[in-house]
């Protein structure tokens, strides 16, 4: 991958800082309620189900299941120079689902295709996206 | 059915391209068509709800501006609300509850919505802030559109749905507008268009979603007994609202293939006044794109899950046949102003339940609903409007 500059980039504040700060050592993070166990996406201070700030950082998988996909071909301006491109919806093993792209075109796609995460090297910072996993499940 | 309050007058602009005119203009015309038509005065108007004009409106404060533009005192209220699409939506409720309420005899909702002045790429920029994690989503290019793309992807997987049964939607929307003399597109087509149209977030492509327009539309609500002293309304008979607490993706696994808020607002609004999805006699729908029509019409309980394709392909949603679906043509072919979509579909909804609705006019039309939405349906607000007595 070739260094490039992320065409709309992420703000960095104190309380994402690890997240991006991870994804650049190659490490997928979010975060965990320690009173419920509720594991989120993105990652958020406060636990979204029992609203307690008690949360912990933890280390994803990077592996889950392509459950839906497009291509955009038609981007806004700022996107138009990596259009097309094939955004997806992972549902993730640990059972949360996040917002990314799939590295692959648009003619070998299938839902429910095993995909693993991979690294964007970007500035000012890195992102997570997914290529096939090589093995297909069934529903 | 006991009314809530009642439609006495509608005024809209043809949707499009207003590009001389400025917004306070367009307003004004269509308040002035809606007060005409209703019989009343401004000194009658007793609540002005707004809708936000988008962020790239040049006059800010709008709804104040306007009050002073056009001279109306207001003694019950003046606002302007926002919640994206559902703007125009949450405007007519407003001021149907300001009236339902005792606060005020008479409410307008209105609003302008203006696209075609701003460059492509600012507009679509905007856009993309609105409908994702500014953080999580938009540095992946998540356009407004996509999210729907991602449903019809995942649908098309678990039911089997064609290309081609897809294509039925857009193509008897077309034909709803071109009977339509305020809709922006009214051309013909065809499946073989459809399927042919440029891709834009596959699988949809063109004519699966909505064009850029401006547009004005005035609605005015009154107290039945004053609607029934005036003469000619239309009864808001039924609400219902539902946000799922999710704003386009949820962090937890669920299904694309329906849309949850809109099954439970539906529910709700059908429960508030005593029918059922099938005392319908048509819908018009807050649907940007082909699929979410699609899914609309399942999840509001006109269609059994799976089904609302082969519905759409059968007939049955087009003007003439079970339960016609926007019959203005909808949001990709009446035109889609985003803030004010909502209020159009009232006026459709309205002219139906007159009888005014010319060559595209449902046949008997007594009862029907009128939808807005949030983010990828995760809100849902409904109103069932009724031709009375």
């Amino acid at each position: 991958m070739t260094m490039s500059e992320l065409a709309y980039p992420p703000r960095i504040t104190t309380f994402t800082a690890p997240f991006w700060d991870a994804l650049r050592s190659g490490t997928f993070t979010t975060t965990r309620c320690n009173r419920c166990e509720h594991i989120t996406f993105p990652p958020k201070p406060v636990c979204p189900d029992c609203w307690s700030d008690d949360v912990s950082w933890i280390e994803l998988s990077g592996r889950g299941t392509l459950r839906s996909y497009t291509e955009v071909v038609i981007a806004p301006a700022m996107f138009a120079h990596e259009a097309p491109y094939v955004l997806c919806l992972v549902d993730l093993d640990e059972g949360v689902r996040c917002v990314s792209r799939v590295l692959a075109s648009w003619d070998d796609l299938r839902p429910d295709m095993r995909v693993r995460v991979t690294m964007r090297e970007a500035e000012p910072a890195h992102l997570f996206e997914f290529v096939l996993d090589g093995e297909e499940v069934t529903p | 059915m006991e009314p809530l309050a009642s439609v006495v007058g509608i005024g809209a602009l043809p949707v499009g391209k207003h590009k001389d005119t400025l917004e306070h203009e367009m307003m004004l015309r269509a308040l002035v068509d809606a007060v005409t038509d209703a019989g009343i005065s401004k000194n009658d108007i007793d609540a002005l709800s707004f809708c936000l004009p988008r962020p790239y409106a040049e006059q800010r404060y709008f709804g104040t501006f306007m009050a002073g533009y056009l001279e109306i005192p207001v003694d019950d209220i003046l606002l302007e609300v926002l919640g994206n699409g559902m703007t125009g939506g949450l405007a007519f409720d407003i001021a149907v509850d300001r009236v339902a309420t005792g606060k005020a005899k008479v409410a307008v909702a209105l609003g302008v919505n203006r696209e075609l002045h701003v460059p492509t790429g600012e507009h679509m920029h905007l856009s993309m802030r609105a409908v994702g994690d500014v953080d999580f989503h938009v540095p992946f290019g998540v356009t407004p559109i996509s999210w729907y793309a991602l449903n019809a992807t995942r649908y098309m997987h678990d039911y089997g749905l064609t290309r081609e049964q897809l294509a039925a939607i857009p193509v008897k929307n077309r034909r709803h507008a071109s009977m339509n003399p305020i809709a922006q597109m009214r051309e013909e087509i065809t499946v073989e268009d459809v399927l042919a149209a440029r891709p834009i977030v596959r699988p949809l492509g063109l004519l699966d979603v909505p064009p850029r327009s401006d547009g004005a539309v005035a609605i005015v609500v009154a107290r039945p007994d004053i609607a029934r002293s005036l003469g000619r309304y239309v009864d808001v008979v039924g609400r219902g609202f539902y946000h799922e607490g999710i704003h386009q993706v949820s962090s937890r696994p669920r299904d694309l293939t329906t849309f949850e808020s809109a099954e439970i607002a539906s529910a709700k609004a059908y429960k508030s006044c005593g029918i059922t999805a099938a005392d319908l006699d048509f819908l018009e729908v807050y649907a940007p794109c082909s699929i979410v029509e699609l899914i609309l019409t399942e999840s509001v309980g006109l269609f059994e899950r799976g089904t609302g394709g082969i519905a759409a392909v059968d007939g049955q949603t087009a003007i003439g046949g079970r339960v016609p679906v926007s019959p203005s043509g909808g949001l990709a072919s009446r035109g889609h102003p985003p803030h004010v979509t909502p209020l159009y579909n009232v006026f459709e909804a309205v002219q139906q339940l007159r009888g005014e609705a010319g060559q595209r006019q449902v046949a008997g039309a007594g009862i029907g609903a009128v939808t807005a939405e949030l983010g990828d349906y995760n809100a849902t607000m409904m109103h069932v409007l009724s031709a009375g007595e």
